[in-house]
């Protein structure tokens, strides 16, 4: 990258003038607070890793029985081809090619996301079937608690994209929407990066 | 707050290397979650098992970071969000490195499970039980971790 960075995330440059001068304090407001989400996620992690252990699992199922590695492998590429479709976004944001461009690698990302959502929800309901509810044990309890928190932040990226792509629609690529867009796309890598925690040390440390 | 940006770029060229980082990134993250999910179903030992994942998801994720994050260490970041990055990875180490060291210490002292708890914390048991046989506390609970 031959220019500075003035916030984490895909720069808009120069050229954006205003967008990219504001964007450099909004985006790392942004970036503090998923530095307070991260420091959740990593506490939440040294709580499952404290609880695998036969006392944790308190004689219920334990990873062996409940965990489907298929389903992680279609979950993990699913959210990293959704993590980098944004790039689709950032750099049609950058170099200005057109509204329809960006509404259609939105969507992308949306329906990549979502689809990673269905495999989790999925999952969570067979678990559920096999008796690894959340009450069983403190280990189910950590494990749903980490990985429904991650869900639920896919969730509300999802929601979050259809937010943009409706402020697309009335407002056109402007300022605020620009500034906007940057936020967003950090908060949809670094999902991108939780979950490669979450796929290693939930799912295939244990198994292992 | 940050160094000016100076210089002027050609913008064709830059959208070329940007899109090449993000495939570049692309690409080491599948390796690398191959790499992964491949440990696991080869036949190496465990300890190599463990030790190959956390290897490839400590790099996948400094892939992201520097990849699709933007995240420079190399001086043309914006300083506070490299201390933020920083400091709050520090935190972290401490807050989720210390809660997982005192539980399965803490596993170790009362529950003797005997994985989690180090030769020392055996010892002193086995000093305090008198040579007598060992209680093993809530024996009934499976030991389905292997």
């Amino acid at each position: 990258m031959s220019e500075n960075s003035l916030y984490p995330g895909l720069n808009l440059g120069d050229k954006h003038g205003d967008a990219h001068v504001q964007a450099e304090s909004t985006v790392f407001g942004f970036w503090v607070f998923l530095m307070s989400d991260l420091i959740i996620f990593g506490i939440l992690f040294a709580g499952y890793a404290s609880y695998l252990d036969p006392i944790g699992l308190a004689g219920g199922p334990g990873p062996k029985e409940l965990f489907d590695i298929n389903s992680v492998a279609i979950q993990t590429v699913l959210l990293l081809v959704g993590g980098v479709a944004y790039a689709g976004v950032s750099l049609t944001v950058k170099y200005g090619h057109g509204r329809g461009n960006l509404v259609a690698w939105l969507l992308v990302c949306a329906a990549f996301g979502a689809g990673f959502l269905f495999f989790e929800v999925r999952d969570f309901i067979s678990q559920a079937g096999k008796g690894g509810t959340p009450q069983v044990s403190g280990w189910l309890s950590s494990y749903w608690t980490l990985g429904g928190l991650h869900g639920i932040h896919v969730f509300c990226g999802i929601l979050w994209i259809f937010a943009m792509i409706g402020q697309v629609a009335t407002r056109g690529i402007d300022d605020v929407v620009k500034v906007r867009l940057s936020m967003l796309g950090v908060f949809w890598h670094f999902l991108d990066l939780i979950w490669v925690g979450i796929f290693s040390f939930v799912f295939l440390v244990p198994l292992a | 707050m940050t160094k000016p940006n100076t210089g002027h770029i050609n913008p064709q060229e830059s959208a070329a290397s940007e899109i090449k980082s993000y495939a570049t990134g692309f690409v080491i993250s599948l390796i690398l979650t191959v790499g992964a999910f491949a440990a696991l179903l080869s036949d190496l030992p465990n300890t190599w098992k463990v030790v190959v994942i956390c290897t490839a998801a400590l790099l996948q994720i400094v892939t992201h970071m520097r990849n699709f994050l933007h995240l420079s260490f190399s001086g043309n970041q914006s300083r506070e969000d490299l201390l933020l990055v920083l400091f709050s990875a520090s935190l972290l180490a401490i807050m989720a490195g210390g809660t997982w060291y005192i539980m399965s210490d803490l596993s170790g002292r009362m529950h003797q499970t005997g994985e989690s708890g180090s030769s020392s914390h055996r010892a002193l048991a086995a000093y305090s039980n008198n040579g007598k046989p060992q209680q093993v506390w809530l024996s009934n609970v499976p030991l389905s971790r292997n």
